[in-house]
Protein backbone atom coordinates (compact mmCIF):
# COMPACT_ATOMS: atom_id res chain seq x y z
CA UNK A 1 0.00 0.00 0.00
CA UNK A 2 1.62 3.22 -1.17
CA UNK A 3 0.78 6.12 1.08
CA UNK A 4 -0.55 9.45 -0.34
CA UNK A 5 2.26 11.69 1.01
CA UNK A 6 5.03 11.18 3.28
CA UNK A 7 6.85 14.30 4.01
CA UNK A 8 10.12 12.73 5.47
CA UNK A 9 10.15 10.82 1.79
CA UNK A 10 9.43 13.94 -0.26
CA UNK A 11 12.54 15.92 1.51
CA UNK A 12 14.74 12.85 1.08
CA UNK A 13 13.66 12.50 -2.68
CA UNK A 14 14.08 16.45 -2.77
CA UNK A 15 18.00 15.91 -1.03
CA UNK A 16 18.52 13.40 -3.61
CA UNK A 17 18.24 10.53 -1.97
CA UNK A 18 17.06 7.22 -3.19
CA UNK A 19 13.51 7.01 -1.56
CA UNK A 20 12.37 2.95 -2.68
CA UNK A 21 8.71 2.67 -3.76
CA UNK A 22 8.72 -0.93 -2.40
CA UNK A 23 8.23 -2.50 0.79
CA UNK A 24 12.27 -2.81 0.99
CA UNK A 25 15.06 -1.35 -0.98
CA UNK A 26 17.34 -3.33 -2.80
CA UNK A 27 20.68 -1.54 -1.82
CA UNK A 28 21.91 -0.38 2.17
CA UNK A 29 21.05 3.27 1.23
CA UNK A 30 17.94 2.86 -0.31
CA UNK A 31 17.07 0.16 2.29
CA UNK A 32 17.89 3.16 5.22
CA UNK A 33 15.61 5.40 3.20
CA UNK A 34 12.10 3.29 3.37
CA UNK A 35 9.80 5.09 4.93
CA UNK A 36 9.45 2.73 8.17
CA UNK A 37 12.92 3.70 8.87
CA UNK A 38 13.41 6.89 8.52
CA UNK A 39 9.44 7.49 10.81
CA UNK A 40 11.16 5.32 13.23
CA UNK A 41 14.60 7.82 13.46
CA UNK A 42 11.65 10.35 13.76
CA UNK A 43 10.09 8.59 16.39
CA UNK A 44 13.60 8.04 18.07
CA UNK A 45 14.37 11.24 17.88
CA UNK A 46 11.27 12.89 19.64
CA UNK A 47 11.59 10.14 22.23
CA UNK A 48 15.50 11.79 22.72
CA UNK A 49 14.97 15.11 22.48
CA UNK A 50 11.21 15.75 24.17
CA UNK A 51 12.78 14.07 27.87
CA UNK A 52 15.36 16.38 27.24
CA UNK A 53 13.22 19.40 26.79
CA UNK A 54 10.53 18.66 29.27
CA UNK A 55 12.63 16.66 32.36
CA UNK A 56 16.54 18.86 31.90
CA UNK A 57 15.76 20.04 35.17
CA UNK A 58 14.43 18.55 37.66
CA UNK A 59 12.19 20.49 40.59
CA UNK A 60 10.68 19.40 43.85
CA UNK A 61 7.26 20.92 42.73
CA UNK A 62 6.97 19.43 39.39
CA UNK A 63 5.64 21.99 35.83
CA UNK A 64 3.50 20.06 33.45
CA UNK A 65 6.03 18.52 31.85
CA UNK A 66 7.82 16.46 34.52
CA UNK A 67 4.55 15.78 36.14
CA UNK A 68 3.36 13.87 32.37
CA UNK A 69 6.38 12.06 32.89
CA UNK A 70 6.54 11.12 36.60
CA UNK A 71 2.83 9.78 36.23
CA UNK A 72 3.70 7.64 33.04
CA UNK A 73 6.89 6.26 34.41
CA UNK A 74 5.19 6.05 38.32
CA UNK A 75 2.18 3.96 36.62
CA UNK A 76 4.37 1.52 34.12
CA UNK A 77 6.94 0.61 37.35
CA UNK A 78 3.53 -0.02 39.33
CA UNK A 79 2.43 -2.39 36.93
CA UNK A 80 5.52 -4.25 35.87
CA UNK A 81 6.06 -4.81 40.22
CA UNK A 82 3.01 -6.32 40.36
CA UNK A 83 4.02 -8.80 37.36
CA UNK A 84 7.90 -9.19 37.57
CA UNK A 85 8.58 -8.26 41.49
CA UNK A 86 10.99 -5.66 42.71
CA UNK A 87 13.88 -6.70 41.70
CA UNK A 88 12.73 -8.22 38.28
CA UNK A 89 11.10 -5.10 37.61
CA UNK A 90 13.52 -2.42 37.99
CA UNK A 91 16.01 -5.29 35.77
CA UNK A 92 13.55 -5.05 32.84
CA UNK A 93 11.81 -1.29 33.59
CA UNK A 94 14.51 0.28 30.78
CA UNK A 95 13.71 -2.31 27.96
CA UNK A 96 9.97 -2.13 28.72
CA UNK A 97 9.38 0.96 29.25
CA UNK A 98 10.98 1.94 25.81
CA UNK A 99 9.25 -0.86 23.89
CA UNK A 100 5.95 0.81 25.48
CA UNK A 101 6.70 4.57 24.84
CA UNK A 102 8.49 3.65 20.95
CA UNK A 103 5.36 1.33 20.48
CA UNK A 104 2.68 4.44 21.90
CA UNK A 105 4.32 6.55 19.55
CA UNK A 106 5.07 4.79 16.53
CA UNK A 107 1.04 3.59 16.58
CA UNK A 108 0.40 6.95 17.08
CA UNK A 109 2.35 8.56 14.64
CA UNK A 110 0.46 6.84 11.81
CA UNK A 111 -3.10 8.89 12.49
CA UNK A 112 -1.89 12.17 11.17
CA UNK A 113 -1.84 12.64 7.27
CA UNK A 114 1.96 13.26 6.10
CA UNK A 115 2.93 10.34 9.06
CA UNK A 116 2.90 6.68 8.75
CA UNK A 117 3.21 4.34 11.37
CA UNK A 118 6.53 2.27 11.36
CA UNK A 119 4.89 -0.55 12.95
CA UNK A 120 2.84 -0.91 10.38
CA UNK A 121 5.98 -3.06 8.67
CA UNK A 122 6.38 -6.28 10.08
CA UNK A 123 10.51 -5.61 10.20
CA UNK A 124 9.76 -3.36 12.85
CA UNK A 125 7.61 -5.23 14.97
CA UNK A 126 9.24 -8.70 14.06
CA UNK A 127 12.90 -7.05 15.08
CA UNK A 128 11.32 -6.03 18.56
CA UNK A 129 9.46 -9.70 18.90
CA UNK A 130 12.95 -11.04 18.31
CA UNK A 131 14.47 -9.22 21.47
CA UNK A 132 11.80 -10.36 23.77
CA UNK A 133 11.70 -13.62 22.67
CA UNK A 134 15.62 -13.70 23.43
CA UNK A 135 15.28 -12.08 26.28
CA UNK A 136 12.99 -14.19 28.58
CA UNK A 137 14.88 -16.85 27.39
CA UNK A 138 18.36 -15.67 28.50
CA UNK A 139 16.27 -14.60 31.86
CA UNK A 140 15.47 -18.61 31.98
CA UNK A 141 18.34 -19.33 31.83
CA UNK A 142 20.18 -16.55 34.07
CA UNK A 143 17.83 -17.50 36.57
CA UNK A 144 17.47 -21.69 36.69
CA UNK A 145 21.02 -22.33 35.03
CA UNK A 146 20.25 -25.08 32.85
CA UNK A 147 17.62 -26.65 34.77
CA UNK A 148 15.50 -24.01 32.88
CA UNK A 149 14.91 -27.01 30.76
CA UNK A 150 12.46 -28.53 33.35
CA UNK A 151 10.11 -25.79 31.93
CA UNK A 152 9.55 -27.56 28.88
CA UNK A 153 9.62 -30.67 30.04
CA UNK A 154 5.77 -30.70 31.33
CA UNK A 155 4.75 -32.62 34.34
CA UNK A 156 5.10 -36.28 33.97
CA UNK A 157 7.97 -37.89 32.89
CA UNK A 158 6.96 -40.32 30.16
CA UNK A 159 5.45 -37.33 28.66
CA UNK A 160 8.45 -35.53 28.21
CA UNK A 161 9.97 -35.45 25.14
CA UNK A 162 6.27 -35.09 23.54
CA UNK A 163 6.10 -31.95 25.75
CA UNK A 164 9.11 -30.95 24.63
CA UNK A 165 7.92 -30.53 21.09
CA UNK A 166 5.11 -29.25 22.01
CA UNK A 167 6.47 -26.81 24.48
CA UNK A 168 9.16 -25.82 21.22
CA UNK A 169 6.05 -25.50 18.69
CA UNK A 170 4.07 -22.70 20.66
CA UNK A 171 6.96 -21.36 21.78
CA UNK A 172 7.87 -20.23 18.57
CA UNK A 173 4.19 -19.70 17.39
CA UNK A 174 4.57 -16.76 20.26
CA UNK A 175 7.22 -15.24 18.50
CA UNK A 176 5.17 -15.34 15.66
CA UNK A 177 1.69 -14.17 16.49
CA UNK A 178 3.18 -11.35 19.47
CA UNK A 179 4.75 -9.41 16.04
CA UNK A 180 1.98 -10.52 13.74
CA UNK A 181 -0.57 -9.05 16.11
CA UNK A 182 0.64 -5.92 16.54
CA UNK A 183 1.84 -5.66 12.58
CA UNK A 184 -1.51 -6.93 11.99
CA UNK A 185 -3.79 -4.03 13.66
CA UNK A 186 -1.50 -0.87 13.14
CA UNK A 187 -1.14 -1.93 9.66
CA UNK A 188 -5.80 -2.26 9.04
CA UNK A 189 -5.33 0.67 10.55
CA UNK A 190 -2.88 2.34 8.22
CA UNK A 191 -4.78 0.80 5.19
CA UNK A 192 -8.55 2.03 6.37
CA UNK A 193 -7.64 5.63 7.38
CA UNK A 194 -5.95 5.13 3.62
CA UNK A 195 -8.53 4.29 1.23
CA UNK A 196 -11.35 6.15 3.61
CA UNK A 197 -9.71 9.21 3.18
CA UNK A 198 -9.12 8.73 -0.80
CA UNK A 199 -12.65 7.46 -1.15
CA UNK A 200 -14.56 10.05 0.67
CA UNK A 201 -11.96 12.53 2.28
CA UNK A 202 -14.48 15.32 1.93
CA UNK A 203 -16.85 14.05 4.18
CA UNK A 204 -14.64 13.13 7.31
CA UNK A 205 -15.34 9.82 6.39
CA UNK A 206 -12.24 8.69 8.14
CA UNK A 207 -12.90 9.98 11.54
CA UNK A 208 -14.84 7.22 13.53
CA UNK A 209 -11.51 5.67 12.15
CA UNK A 210 -9.04 7.99 13.21
CA UNK A 211 -10.82 7.63 17.23
CA UNK A 212 -10.56 3.91 16.88
CA UNK A 213 -7.01 4.26 15.83
CA UNK A 214 -5.93 5.74 19.04
CA UNK A 215 -7.72 3.43 20.90
CA UNK A 216 -6.25 0.58 18.78
CA UNK A 217 -2.76 2.54 19.19
CA UNK A 218 -2.93 2.26 22.76
CA UNK A 219 -4.52 -1.23 23.51
CA UNK A 220 -2.02 -2.72 21.31
CA UNK A 221 0.88 -1.33 23.13
CA UNK A 222 0.10 -2.15 26.43
CA UNK A 223 -0.95 -5.99 25.36
CA UNK A 224 2.71 -5.76 23.67
CA UNK A 225 4.18 -4.77 26.87
CA UNK A 226 2.14 -6.86 28.61
CA UNK A 227 2.60 -10.14 27.18
CA UNK A 228 6.37 -9.30 27.11
CA UNK A 229 6.36 -9.16 30.61
CA UNK A 230 4.10 -12.16 31.26
CA UNK A 231 6.65 -14.45 29.24
CA UNK A 232 9.44 -13.03 31.27
CA UNK A 233 7.57 -13.76 34.53
CA UNK A 234 6.74 -17.12 33.49
CA UNK A 235 10.48 -17.71 32.58
CA UNK A 236 11.65 -16.35 35.63
CA UNK A 237 9.03 -18.42 37.99
CA UNK A 238 9.80 -22.35 39.03
CA UNK A 239 9.13 -24.98 37.01
CA UNK A 240 5.74 -26.88 37.52
CA UNK B 1 -4.59 3.02 35.73
CA UNK B 2 -7.32 1.84 38.54
CA UNK B 3 -7.08 -2.34 39.40
CA UNK B 4 -9.79 -3.07 37.56
CA UNK B 5 -8.75 -1.81 34.75
CA UNK B 6 -5.21 -3.41 34.78
CA UNK B 7 -7.09 -6.70 35.39
CA UNK B 8 -8.87 -5.92 32.50
CA UNK B 9 -6.41 -5.01 30.26
CA UNK B 10 -4.37 -8.54 31.35
CA UNK B 11 -7.13 -10.42 30.42
CA UNK B 12 -7.89 -8.75 27.13
CA UNK B 13 -3.44 -9.60 26.15
CA UNK B 14 -4.08 -12.96 27.48
CA UNK B 15 -7.03 -13.97 25.88
CA UNK B 16 -6.53 -12.08 22.41
CA UNK B 17 -3.47 -13.93 22.40
CA UNK B 18 -5.01 -17.66 22.45
CA UNK B 19 -6.78 -17.55 19.17
CA UNK B 20 -3.08 -16.41 17.32
CA UNK B 21 -1.55 -18.85 19.10
CA UNK B 22 -3.54 -21.64 18.48
CA UNK B 23 -3.65 -20.28 14.59
CA UNK B 24 0.37 -19.92 14.42
CA UNK B 25 1.32 -23.21 16.57
CA UNK B 26 -0.74 -25.25 13.79
CA UNK B 27 1.38 -22.99 10.95
CA UNK B 28 4.29 -23.43 13.05
CA UNK B 29 3.78 -27.48 13.22
CA UNK B 30 3.31 -27.47 9.59
CA UNK B 31 6.39 -25.16 8.71
CA UNK B 32 8.52 -27.28 10.06
CA UNK B 33 7.72 -30.59 9.13
CA UNK B 34 7.70 -28.81 5.17
CA UNK B 35 10.93 -27.88 5.84
CA UNK B 36 12.07 -31.33 7.33
CA UNK B 37 10.68 -32.95 4.51
CA UNK B 38 11.43 -30.66 1.61
CA UNK B 39 14.94 -29.22 2.37
CA UNK B 40 16.18 -31.87 4.83
CA UNK B 41 15.55 -35.08 3.16
CA UNK B 42 14.71 -33.29 -0.43
CA UNK B 43 11.10 -35.06 -0.81
CA UNK B 44 12.35 -39.07 0.04
CA UNK B 45 9.85 -39.00 2.80
CA UNK B 46 7.73 -36.24 1.16
CA UNK B 47 4.23 -36.15 3.07
CA UNK B 48 5.10 -38.15 6.00
CA UNK B 49 6.68 -35.55 8.39
CA UNK B 50 4.54 -32.90 7.05
CA UNK B 51 1.52 -34.46 8.36
CA UNK B 52 2.58 -35.79 11.49
CA UNK B 53 4.37 -32.22 12.54
CA UNK B 54 0.93 -30.94 11.51
CA UNK B 55 -0.63 -33.19 14.08
CA UNK B 56 1.98 -32.06 16.54
CA UNK B 57 1.06 -28.25 15.80
CA UNK B 58 -2.47 -29.06 15.98
CA UNK B 59 -1.90 -30.74 19.73
CA UNK B 60 0.41 -27.66 20.95
CA UNK B 61 -2.68 -25.17 19.74
CA UNK B 62 -4.66 -27.54 22.34
CA UNK B 63 -2.67 -27.27 24.63
CA UNK B 64 -2.43 -23.91 24.69
CA UNK B 65 -5.91 -23.56 24.91
CA UNK B 66 -6.23 -26.38 28.12
CA UNK B 67 -3.41 -24.43 29.95
CA UNK B 68 -5.20 -21.30 29.47
CA UNK B 69 -8.54 -23.25 30.83
CA UNK B 70 -6.50 -24.76 33.53
CA UNK B 71 -5.36 -21.21 34.87
CA UNK B 72 -8.97 -19.89 34.79
CA UNK B 73 -9.68 -22.89 36.95
CA UNK B 74 -7.12 -22.49 39.28
CA UNK B 75 -8.34 -18.80 39.61
CA UNK B 76 -4.97 -17.46 38.99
Amino acid sequence: MEHPILFISIILEKLGLPVPHTVTGSNLIEQLCTPYMTYTWLVMAFLIIIPKLTMSKLEMVPGSGQNFWEVMIGGLMDFFTENLGESGAKMLFPMMATFFFYIVLANMIGLIPGFMSPTSNLNITLGMTIIVWFTHHFLGFKHHGLHYYKHFMGPSKAMAPFMFVLEIISNLARLISLSMRLFGNIFAKEVLLAVLFMLAGAYFAPLPILCLGVLVSIIQAVVFVLLAVLYCAGAMEEAH
Amino acid sequence: MSDERREMFRQLAEYSQVGMTFVFSILVGFGIGWFLDNKVFHGKITPYLTFIFLGVGIVAGFRTLWELTRKISDGK
